[in-house]
């Protein structure tokens, strides 16, 4: 019988914690033990401030674009839908007081991030698009409205309410309030991925998409939820955008695209689909973020973020192919053995006829 | 004449009528559109699109796709540009950033072809790798002093026409996309590997050669494209042409070319691009910004995608409607012939 | 071992009446279904009883796959009432066939490869509890569902983990947890070892005793006549007979299958055979065949007969560059021969007619000229590289000329075509290629009868003018009027030779591992 599980691995089931998930933790540990041996600036209270909450801004959005990706689609359009909620919460949330404030910012931010997700879902379910030339032309069609809305001008600190201006000087219990967000929706999404019919549909979609649909997984739903989930999780990043830029300008969010997929395709979620978790996503987050935090801190080069981001999706999707042909059992029989005491029995059998 | 065929022909023609359409009401709306100056700025403006998309084309027919054509006219641009600034002989810089174009498509097509990886997945991520290579080279600055030569190929007219040589260039280039795509055996390959990889591999055709050669030519003319875009607009950054990918591909889809390979023209393609442009410089007249322009091109690219489905479901319902047959649920050859 | 409880005759009473006591889940009454021109299906009636396990036999074209399909959906008859339970049902799709507690599982199983075992099984419909999923049911109704029928699998395996055995197994489990009554297992043992094959029996008898009603279609007679408790056989469409297994032998049941019918379907063939041309010698692919070593002369057609899975196919594409052999060595004309890719075997003058022709043979979207001389569009180029289009024109109207293709055919998209002339597409295709050695994997394969005897005419007009031909079909009467020798292969070796003509029940039974009494 199976050996006895853990009360961890008995609420999240088996699979969060992958031998190749130890490893790029391990990695993460030893380059910050590196990190903070060797570099000075890397062990400042600001520094790291500033990583963390960085980090936990990205890992939120990878975690809604690793949802996507388990599915076998992509969103492309993450960064506008960032950059337009982050104007639009910063903005407009102001109008509330009092408590109802971040109330109502973080509903306005998962909101208008699900209606944005909802018009990617419509492209791909509906009109039948792939995703990554619909999420090309949503791109391309948010960005706009993202330079509509700032009009020409910017949102500016002073503009946005205190309590999201301190969000990201905030800690609760000692730990960051960016942090906290983050692992809620680690957990929340997690939760989600394992133990809804939603989730596991996700994984079936990647992992088979046509006897997906043969056995009944109501594909077009499933994908709206996809994709809004997706949107949703962006904007919240652009609620998070906002308390930790304060200016928001009309590029706000436009480097996103390429790192939440980095991130998620080097913390383990596959881009063929069907294979990943949510902590992939922050573990790919964390990793991507301590190197680029170093690279700029040794004046390596401040530049070599995109390099290092396309680079790593390249050689993760490499590793990942070869990786999955080794460990695939291939479809077919594995010996021919002709057995002769089958044949033997069946001589007997058919002697008497 | 079989009905797709017939379809093809009209989608050409369609493009026709729509950029006469465009033509005609932003005359109207604004009656500078068709003046000369005008229209040299709007084939200037749109060099560098129809350029990548000459590019893009041949690998999209074979089902493949390449995103990184942006990242290489970074790459190429800025080499160039660079080496510009510190002086190199004009063509050896030239030659040296095409090489280089030429290296970054040779090493997409052994990435996909020979390690069977996705291309999507991989010109993702080359697309990030080259245009990050472009800001370790150039990081923050601008340049924007370039050779005359180049600054003539860009923005000058040819002779003593009213005709930009871009276009000539470009007209030269189509040519040639055209007798490669539609008059040599590699076009035909291509057009087989699109519609049936397998079949085409089975017949003895190279398909490995030939969808690495695609992609090296995507990245030829994406240097190219590099070299035109310094040209017209005489400034090399780094990330420079970026908001060139949606445009290109929108091009090529337009065009009438399958986002599932196997059919589409390279005429096409010249008139889904002038359209584009068209569109692009009757809005921006009529007061759109550079961003509405590229929100109206993302629009295009949806309906662009979006119709051809949704025509072919209307002509199966009504094929469904005269003829009710019960119809088969689903796997089997199509045209329903079936032993066992 | 499995035990072959049907053939005590004790048993076989007991059968009778129960069955004779209970109603048929399923009636199929006068089942009628045709294609084009070709009738797959003519008034085939069958019931099937809880509790029993019926096998499906007939040759290739004999409309077992299409009466599968009318029953699990995926087809609706042109004729004839479906029952279920006794009220009349329309499976319309796949659906409802299940609702209806009809299932079937294929060679090729679909799972969810990243998935494990227990979601597998639960695909669909996964236990929840108040809206969430409960792994620990899953996982124990899993394994209860598997100690109780007999499999040993761990619920926790990922199943990309799993060979294709396992994943018919996943599959039987999930078609029990969606409440079926009906389940047909359709070729499923052609890909399993025979160690795996015993496993599966062993299930399907404990199945079999739940009161599930299972067919069992297959080629291989001596694992039906071991497994089943009666026979159904099926040929041209129509219904021949059915018999309780126990009072049957193989050798009826062949006879049955293949008829007396001497048709002239097939062309006379001229025995002229030359000089060596091909020589395998020990050819070896690990898990497709092995140890395989066969001389072909020049204009001889050499017949390849064996079952599915027999390794034909796989041996075909060793010698024509797609998957090359791991061992051994093949001559041409004396001369050492290795291929790596369709392309070298080409220019070696090999040609080689798929058996899926949809899917490797022909490019839809094109139109028949360029289709038909796709193997040779090199040639077409003139000195600048140029595409000869009118060249190519005449090319193909030669060609078309040679297989006896309408002209008026020529210029239209090849998927407006029917089946038999997109065949001869196909076949013009690798003409055009003037080949020394021409592979043909099941050259008639779902092409009408007029059609069926223009390509085989072709054929050995080929070989008449000292094409060497290698002839793959598991249609009996076919290969062996159409062979002048004839190999025959099992579980990836040869197992016999024959000079032709021979009779088709001695071909068979060296398919199927049982000769005369003798094992092979």
């Amino acid at each position: 019988m199976a050996p006895p599980r853990t009360a961890l691995q008995q609420f999240f089931g088996r699979s969060v914690f992958k031998r190749s998930d130890t490893a790029l933790l391990a990695l993460v540990v030893i380059i910050t033990l590196i990190a903070a041996a060797t570099l000075g600036d890397f062990r400042t209270l600001s520094n790291i401030n500033n990583l963390l909450n960085t980090t936990a801004l990205i890992a939120i959005v990878a975690i809604g674009e690793a949802v996507v990706i388990l599915a076998r689609q992509i969103d492309l359009s993450v960064g506008a839908i960032l950059g337009i909620c982050a104007y639009v919460v910063g903005e407009l949330s102001g109008h509330f007081s009092g408590a109802l404030g971040p109330i109502m910012g973080v509903v306005m931010a998962l909101g208008f991030g699900a209606a944005f997700g909802v018009g990617n879902a419509f492209l791909v379910s509906v009109l039948k698009m792939p995703a990554i030339i619909a999420t090309l032309a949503t791109l391309s069609i948010y960005t706009g409205f993202q330079i509509i809305l700032n009009n020409g001008s910017q949102l500016y600190l002073t503009q946005v309410p205190p309590w999201l201006a301190g969000l990201r000087g905030n800690a609760w219990f000692g730990i960051g309030t960016f942090i906290w967000i983050a692992v809620i929706c680690l957990v929340v999404v997690t939760f989600l991925l394992r133990r809804t019919r939603f989730g596991r549909d996700v994984y079936a979609l990647g992992s088979n998409p046509d006897a997906a649909a043969y056995l009944g997984v109501r594909v077009r739903l499933r994908i709206f939820q996809i994709f809004a989930l997706c949107g949703a999780l962006a904007g919240l990043g652009g609620m998070l955008y906002t308390s930790q830029f304060g200016n928001v300008d009309a590029t706000a969010g436009s480097g996103m695209n390429l790192t939440v997929i980095a991130a998620a395709v080097v913390g383990g979620v596959s881009l063929f689909g069907g294979s990943g978790t949510a902590a992939n996503a922050v573990l790919g987050a964390l990793l991507l973020g301590e190197i680029q935090n170093i690279l700029e801190l040794t004046r390596i080069s401040i530049f070599a973020e995109q390099t290092l981001q396309g680079a790593s999706i390249v050689i993760a999707v490499a590793i990942y192919a070869v990786v999955s042909r080794r460990l695939r059992r291939p479809v077919r029989r594995q010996s021919i053995d002709v057995d002769v005491g089958h044949d033997a029995a069946l001589a007997v059998e058919t002697s008497g006829e | 004449m079989s009905s797709v065929r017939w379809l093809l022909v009209r989608w050409e023609v369609g493009l026709i009528a729509l950029i006469l359409l465009v033509l005609v009401l932003g005359q109207a709306a604004d009656h500078d559109l068709l003046s000369s100056f005008n229209l040299q700025t709007t084939a200037l403006n749109s060099a560098v699109l129809l350029c990548l998309a000459f590019g893009v084309t041949p690998v999209i027919m074979t089902s493949d796709i390449d995103l990184s054509v942006v990242g290489i006219l970074a790459l190429s641009g800025v080499v160039m540009g660079y080496l510009f600034l510190h002086g190199v002989n004009t063509w050896l810089a030239i030659a040296v950033g095409m090489v280089i174009a030429l290296v970054c498509g040779l090493i997409n097509g052994l990435l996909v072809v020979l390690f069977d990886l996705p291309a999507l997945a991989v010109t993702l991520g080359t697309m990030g790798a080259y245009t990050g290579g472009s800001f370790l080279i150039l990081k923050g600055l601008a340049i924007t002093t370039f050779p005359s030569v180049v600054v003539t190929l860009g923005s000058a007219n040819f002779l003593n026409t009213q005709i930009p040589i871009v276009v000539v260039v470009l007209g030269v280039i189509g040519i040639i996309m055209t007798y490669l795509l539609h008059g040599t055996v590699f076009g035909r390959s291509v057009f087989a590997i699109g519609g049936n990889r397998k079949a085409a591999l089975f017949s003895g055709i190279p398909v490995n050669r030939v969808r690495i050669m695609t992609f090296v030519i995507s990245g030829f003319l994406a240097g190219f494209a590099g070299l035109l875009f310094l040209g017209n607009y005489q400034t090399a950054q780094a990330g420079m042409g970026a908001s060139e990918l949606l445009p290109a591909i929108t091009a090529v889809i337009l065009g009438g070319v399958s986002a599932y390979g196997g059919t589409g023209t390279v005429p096409g393609v010249v008139l889904a691009a002038i359209l584009l442009a068209l569109l692009q410089s009757a809005l921006g007249l009529h007061g759109f910004s550079g961003e509405g322009q590229t929100m109206a091109i993302g629009f295009l690219l949806i309906i662009a995608i979006g119709i051809p489905p949704l025509v072919r479901t209307y002509q199966d319902w009504n094929r469904r409607r005269r003829s009710p047959v019960p119809r088969f649920a689903s796997a089997g050859p199509s045209n329903g012939e079936e032993g066992m | 071992m499995a035990e072959p409880t049907s053939r005590d005759p004790q048993n076989v009473v007991d059968i009778d009446s129960q069955r004779a006591r209970k109603d048929p889940i399923v009636e199929l009454r006068e089942i009628r279904r045709s294609f084009g021109g070709l009738q797959a299906l003519s008034n085939v009636s069958l019931s099937l009883y809880p509790g029993e396990i019926v096998g499906l036999l007939g040759e290739n074209g004999a409309g077992k796959s299409t009466l599968v399909k009318i029953l699990t959906g995926v087809l609706e008859p042109d004729g004839g009432q479906i029952l279920v339970d006794g009220s009349v049902q329309r499976i319309s799709n796949p659906r409802i066939a299940r609702e209806l507690g009809i299932a079937a599982t294929y060679q090729e199983p679909a799972v969810f490869p990243d998935l494990d075992v227990a979601e597998n099984v639960f695909a669909g419909r996964q236990p929840t509890r108040r809206g969430i999923v409960n792994w620990g049911e899953m996982y124990e109704k899993t394994d209860e569902i598997f100690s109780e029928i007999g499999i040993k699998l761990d619920s926790h395996t990922p199943v990309y983990h799993l060979g294709i055995a396992d994943r018919q197994l996943i599959e039987i489990a999930k078609s029990l947890i969606s409440g079926a009554r009906v389940l047909i297992l359709d070729e499923p043992t052609s890909v399993l070892s025979s160690r795996e094959v015993d496993s599966l029996f062993a299930l399907l008898n404990s199945l079999r005793d739940r009161g599930i009603s299972l067919i069992f279609v297959s080629h291989k007679l001596d694992e039906v006549t071991a497994l089943t408790d009666r026979v159904v056989v099926l040929r041209d469409g129509a219904f021949i007979a059915e018999r309780p297994t126990s009072e049957v032998t193989i050798s009826q049941l062949i006879h049955m299958m293949v008829g007396r019918e001497i048709s002239d379907l097939y062309p006379s063939l001229t025995r002229n055979a030359g000089d060596v041309v091909f020589e395998a010698s020990h050819l070896s692919r690990p898990g497709y065949f092995q140890d395989v070593s066969f001389t072909l002369r020049k204009g001889e057609i050499l017949g390849l007969a064996g079952l599915v899975g027999a390794g034909r196919t796989e041996l075909a594409e060793a010698i024509f560059g797609i998957s090359p052999p791991v061992s051994g060595t093949m001559t041409l004309d004396g001369l050492p021969y290795v291929a790596k890719s369709p392309r070298q075997a080409v220019q070696c003058g090999i040609a080689y007619l798929p058996e899926d022709r949809l899917a490797n043979g022909l490019v839809m979207g094109m139109r028949v000229p360029y289709n038909m001389t796709m193997t040779v569009w090199s040639r077409l180029a003139n000195k600048l590289g140029r595409f000869r289009t009118r060249f190519m024109q005449r090319q193909a109207s030669d060609l078309a000329k040679r297989v006896q293709l309408q002209a008026g055919r020529l210029n239209q998209l090849t998927s407006s075509l029917s089946g038999g002339n997109q065949q001869k597409v196909v076949l013009g295709k690798w003409l055009a290629t003037e080949p020394r050695i021409l592979i043909l994997d099941e050259p008639t394969h779902g092409i009408d009868v007029g059609t069926k005897s223009e390509v085989l005419g072709i054929v050995a007009e080929l070989a008449n003018s000292g094409v060497s031909v290698i002839f793959i079909s598991s249609e009996l009467e076919e290969v062996r009027a159409m062979s002048t020798r004839l190999l025959v292969m099992r579980e990836g070796r040869i197992v016999a030779e024959f000079e032709t003509p021979i009779e088709p029940h001695v071909i068979l039974e060296a398919a199927s591992g049982v000769v005369s009494g003798r094992v092979s």
